[in-house]
């Protein structure tokens, strides 16, 4: 019997110690979902690019644990049952002990409800809606701020610069638009700014003119605008075509906050400032090597949704490293215990006003100056000096 | 053996869960069976009425939505969905069947397609009852695995293959079918044709309803722009029924294991995932020009298809004159 | 009223006369194509999305402003449309099925593909030509230094909703005065009676789809310098055209026109007086109105009014 015991641990102790040997060859694979086709898989191609490229940095210095990092892509197209379907395929079948990804606020509801369930960490990358991490689940962390921290920056560049006494909210027809205009909602009443106009659109309208005349006519301090890509373009091109003078356009990231914003809008873009979560001229570690890398191989500035992709990837590999063992419960402990710097800046995972394992990070006001989308404000990160008050449009030329 | 091959199908899904599946083939599993459920009462009223509807995503979005509601507003829960969503999607229907059942063809067809959007606008806009683009979320879900859900979709789906199969083997199913084929005939014949679409409507919309409120149980969140999609919801129901079958019992259930496995095993496949639309669109374009009723409908045909080559041309006009009819 | 609410209401007016030129542009298209065919053609959008990659490409590449590429736009979709015609929907037609809507679900099918193919060779990023009109505009203020109220015309379109008034006109006389056209306008009006008098269907539903294409082709290019391009973006516009064209009535050119205008006007005001959100059920409680109240859609009362006459 006591042969037999000794036998057994000998044996376990080869197969642990085999079974180390053949997994230092076998990649670790981590199957990300996220949106490559769609309305949305602009947002999905830019993180897809920034988790290779750090995947390949870390690739290149050693790997996770001596292993090579192998990502591969799941395409959800945005909808949460194929988010879904995705999800417990990778937990049930693939086995994969952490999940990473998506981006519509809808699937990662979707995805976060499959992760409590089954008990396998989740990071989220960069959905916005407050209630993702607001639903005491274990084992859902998010990188970004939520909803209603976004525009923690903005309010206080308000505060201090603009004083604004009234102020006009247009916003896009979804779950992003809606919870950011009802969080300025709640944000200017505590800053006593009176809201004159409050319209929502349908995604990918065509013509504003109709409620910006309105805009024009109630005449506000401040008009703030939640809006996608090309809306956010399409929006500041036909401002500048009424020529509705606000004391300052604002608005409030997503669309813009990317490049294309002014690459479409033009000279329209001039002096609108956004709210951010992240600039690629922040003095994070490593932030504008990955932005500028970006930059060189892709031809364009990242924005925070690829920053934040980027760290991601950073952070589960130090949560995988920290892990006693690649179990879901050992890694769901290792990234609480997170505490790093990375490109996107300092991240760990706190609990508190009603958030569960949420990243705080502070926000940013970035304002297009010259073509160039610039930091402007905490004043400590200035790259430039804010252009305030901003002249109307009669006098631009 | 014909008769009981419902049974025994029914008898095997049933002990499927037995086999101890991972919970991803049983996710695909309880998908399809919704599905079915969905293609099913499509084909009720678009299959053996005629009634072609382009907006079967308002009855799954409102049965989607009063589950929700209740769970949101009155702190039931949200089963209470499956019942509640009868009633509900039962007296839409009857007034929506009202504005657009006298319209045909095409126009129905229309019609039906702007009354789905009509309620995503809509839910997206009340905000106060529905939280708009924000969606409803169940803070847990009944069960985390997945054996009760399938089975209350099976149920579900059993109850409704049972019902078709009633429906269109009474009398009923014989009006639908005049009506299809040729609705003036059918009232001259005396078949009060208003009356039996709108039964027909109702139907396929309370089940339709029923399956969206599985929905809402089973995902544990809703947003307008999910539940009232036309693409994700209307228009892919018009094809589980089309590739499966038009008319038949089996189709939708067939169109529906074709539709998701495809959509599941092509977008799987590295590098060519990105374009299964691509593949998928080919796929139906393939299917409606060779198998025009469906792989169910025409597989008894697909032997004779050479046979029909004669007379080309009195078939020709036939054809036309059968075209001519649904626009008239 | 102030001078404020006037500025707001006319200003409003105006954009809703401009989106609805734009309107009718996307919808002639489909006038036809469902007027001759009785088809729903759900891939009406994205055959406008392939118009303006083209147009995009044309101006990206070899600096070939927009307004001339309608001139190459327009012929390349009118053979996309006519060999669509040809090789995959009248094989459809000729097919005898249970349902007559076989072929919708046929164009759901080109429209996924298209789409996808677009997304596939040119990523989903967004696009716009940056050409110098995009944002001119002229101002009341400009001409009449006191005027109390300011008003702005966006010059593309204003050229646009010119181009749309041109195309109906030339398309109207297409329609009624050449042989060919009323081949077509048989066809639509009387299958049976159009094939025994000699008219060769066939023929004239492959050149009605083709010239379908060809105009969506056109609004595509006229679109382009006010929009902007990403593969996803037909579906939204195939519902517009869908409205438009059952509101200005089956094969109907100069209803097309009108009812763009109409649900242009409509649209805008909803968005102005109810709010913008509400914009798009105002679009489909109009649609569904028409379907019921006015079958014939406003062609019907033009016709009524000439025969009272």
């Amino acid at each position: 019997m006591e042969r037999l015991r000794h036998l057994s641990v000998l044996v376990m102790v080869m197969a642990v110690l085999f079974a180390a040997e053949v997994f230092a060859a076998e990649p670790l694979r981590l199957a990300i979902p996220l949106p490559l086709t769609g309305g949305q898989a602009k947002f999905g191609e830019m993180m897809k690019r920034s988790y290779e490229m750090a995947a390949e940095e870390i690739n290149a210095k050693g790997g996770v644990r001596g292993r090579k990092l192998a990502l591969e892509f799941e395409d959800s197209s945005a909808k949460p049952e194929i988010a879904r379907a995705i999800v417990e395929k990778l937990i049930d079948v693939k086995k994969q002990p952490i999940i990473i990804g998506e981006y519509t606020s809808a699937c990662a509801k979707a995805v976060a409800a499959v992760a409590e369930e089954r008990k396998t960490p989740y990071v989220v990358v960069a959905s916005a809606a407050d209630e993702i991490t607001q639903q005491k689940y274990k084992y859902v962390f998010r990188m970004n701020p939520p909803n209603a921290h976004y525009s923690d920056g903005l309010m206080s560049y308000f505060k201090e610069v603009v004083k604004p006494a009234t102020m006009a909210i247009i916003y896009e027809s979804s779950d992003f638009g809606s919870s950011s205009a009802k969080d300025m909602v709640k944000n200017a009443e505590r800053a006593g700014i009176r809201v004159l106009v409050n319209e929502k659109y349908e995604k990918g309208a065509v013509d504003f003119r109709p409620i910006l005349s309105k805009v024009k006519a109630a005449n506000p301090d401040v008009i703030f605008m939640v809006s996608y890509v090309m809306d956010a373009a399409l929006l500041m091109r036909q401002i500048k075509e009424l020529r509705v003078d606000a004391r300052l356009f604002a608005g409030g990231a997503a669309g813009f906050d990317i490049p294309e914003f002014v690459d479409n809008a033009k000279d329209a873009a001039e002096y609108v400032v956004t709210a951010t979560l992240w600039t690629p001229q922040l003095t994070f570690k490593g932030a504008r090597e990955y932005a500028a890398k970006f930059k060189s191989k892709y031809g364009d500035f990242p924005s925070y949704h690829g920053a934040s992709a980027y760290a991601t990837v950073y952070v589960v590999k130090d949560a995988l490293e920290r892990a006693k063992n690649l179990t879901p419960d050992e890694i769901r402990a290792a990234l609480k215990a997170t505490k790093m710097e990375t490109a996107f800046g300092p991240v760990q995972f706190a609990d508190k006003e009603g958030f569960q394992n949420q990243n705080f990070t502070d926000t940013y006001v970035r304002q297009v100056i010259k073509g160039e989308h610039e930091t402007i404000w905490p004043a400590a990160y200035a790259t430039q000096k804010y252009i305030f008050p901003i002249p109307k449009w009669r006098e631009r030329r | 053996m014909k008769r009981s091959l419902p049974l025994i199908i029914l008898g095997l899904l049933g002990l499927t869960p037995l086999l101890g599946l991972s919970s991803y083939i049983m996710h695909i599993l309880i998908i399809f069976i919704m599905w079915s459920v969905i293609g099913m009462s499509w084909n009720l009223l678009g299959g053996y009425c005629g009634q072609v509807s382009f907006g079967h995503a308002a009855f799954f979005g409102l049965g989607a939505y009063t589950a929700g509601i209740l769970y949101h507003h009155a702190g039931m829960s949200s089963w209470w969905g499956l019942p509640f969503s009868i009633v509900f999607v039962a007296g839409f229907s009857l007034v929506i069947g009202f504005i657009v059942l006298r319209l045909r063809g095409p126009y129905f067809a229309l019609a039906t397609l702007a009354m789905g959007e009509v309620l995503r606008v809509s839910a997206e806009n009340l905000t106060w009852l529905t939280q708009g683009d924000m969606g409803i979320m169940l803070q847990q879900r009944t069960w985390v695995g997945k054996v009760q859900y399938y089975y209350i979709i099976l149920g579900i789906a059993a109850l409704t293959f049972f019902l078709v199969k009633k429906v269109i083997e009474s009398k009923l199913g014989y009006y639908f079918v005049a009506i299809r084929e040729d609705q003036d005939a059918a009232e001259s014949l005396g078949i009060n044709t208003t009356f039996y679409k709108t039964i027909a409507l109702c139907l396929s919309a309370v089940l339709t309803g029923v399956a969206g409120a599985f929905y809402t149980n089973y995902m544990g969140y809703i947003d307008p722009k999910v539940v009232f999609a036309l693409h994700d919801i209307s228009i892919v129901t018009i094809m589980v029924v089309m590739v499966g079958g038009v008319a038949t019992y089996w189709g939708p259930a067939v169109g529906a294991v074709i539709m998701i496995l495809l959509a599941e095993v092509v977008r799987s496949i590295p590098k060519l995932g990105a374009a299964h639309h691509t593949l998928f669109g080919v796929l139906l374009i393939v299917i409606i020009i060779f198998l025009p009723n469906g792989i169910t409908g025409d597989f008894g045909r697909l032997k004779k298809m050479f046979g029909l080559r004669n007379g080309a041309d009195v078939d020709k006009l036939k054809r036309l004159l059968g075209f001519g009819r649904s626009s008239s | 009223m102030t001078a404020p609410q006037v500025e707001v209401l006319l200003q409003t007016l105006i954009a809703g006369l401009l989106l609805g030129g734009l309107y009718a542009l996307i919808g002639i298209g489909m006038t036809l194509i469902m007027g001759v065919m009785k088809i729903i053609n759900l891939a009406h959008g994205e055959l406008m999305m392939v118009a303006m990659f083209i147009a995009y490409w044309l101006f990206t590449l070899l600096q070939i402003d927009p307004y001339v590429s309608v001139f190459i736009a327009a012929p390349v979709l009118f053979v996309i449309g006519v060999l669509l015609q040809k090789f995959l929907i009248t094989p459809v037609l000729k097919v005898d099925s249970i349902l007559p809507e076989n072929q919708v679900i046929l164009t759901v099918g080109i429209g996924m593909v298209l789409s996808n193919l677009a997304t596939l060779l040119f990523k989903s990023d967004y696009r716009s030509v940056s050409v110098e009109y995009a944002s001119q505009a002229w101002y009341l203020t400009d001409y009449w230094k006191d005027a109390p109220i300011e008003l702005s015309l966006s010059f593309a379109w204003a050229v646009s909703f010119l181009i749309a008034l041109v195309i109906t006109a030339v398309l109207w006389f297409f329609l009624t005065k050449t042989d060919t056209g009323k081949s077509v306008r048989a066809t639509a009006q009387d299958l049976h009676a159009a094939l025994l008098m000699g008219v060769n269907v066939n023929r004239m539903r492959m050149l009605s789809f083709g010239i379908g294409a060809g105009l969506v082709g056109a609004a595509g290019c006229l679109f382009i310098p006010i929009y902007y391009l990403y593969p996803a973006l037909g579906g939204q516009f195939t519902l517009i055209a869908f409205v438009i064209t059952i509101l200005g009535g089956l094969g109907s050119t100069v209803g097309a026109i009108i009812g763009g205008v109409i649900l242009g006007i409509f649209e805008s005001m909803t968005a102005t007086y109810v709010g913008m959100g509400w914009a798009p059920v105002g679009r489909f409680v109009i649609f569904v109105a028409a379907l019921i109240f006015l079958p014939g859609g406003v062609a019907s009362l033009l016709r009524k009014r000439r025969v009272g006459k």
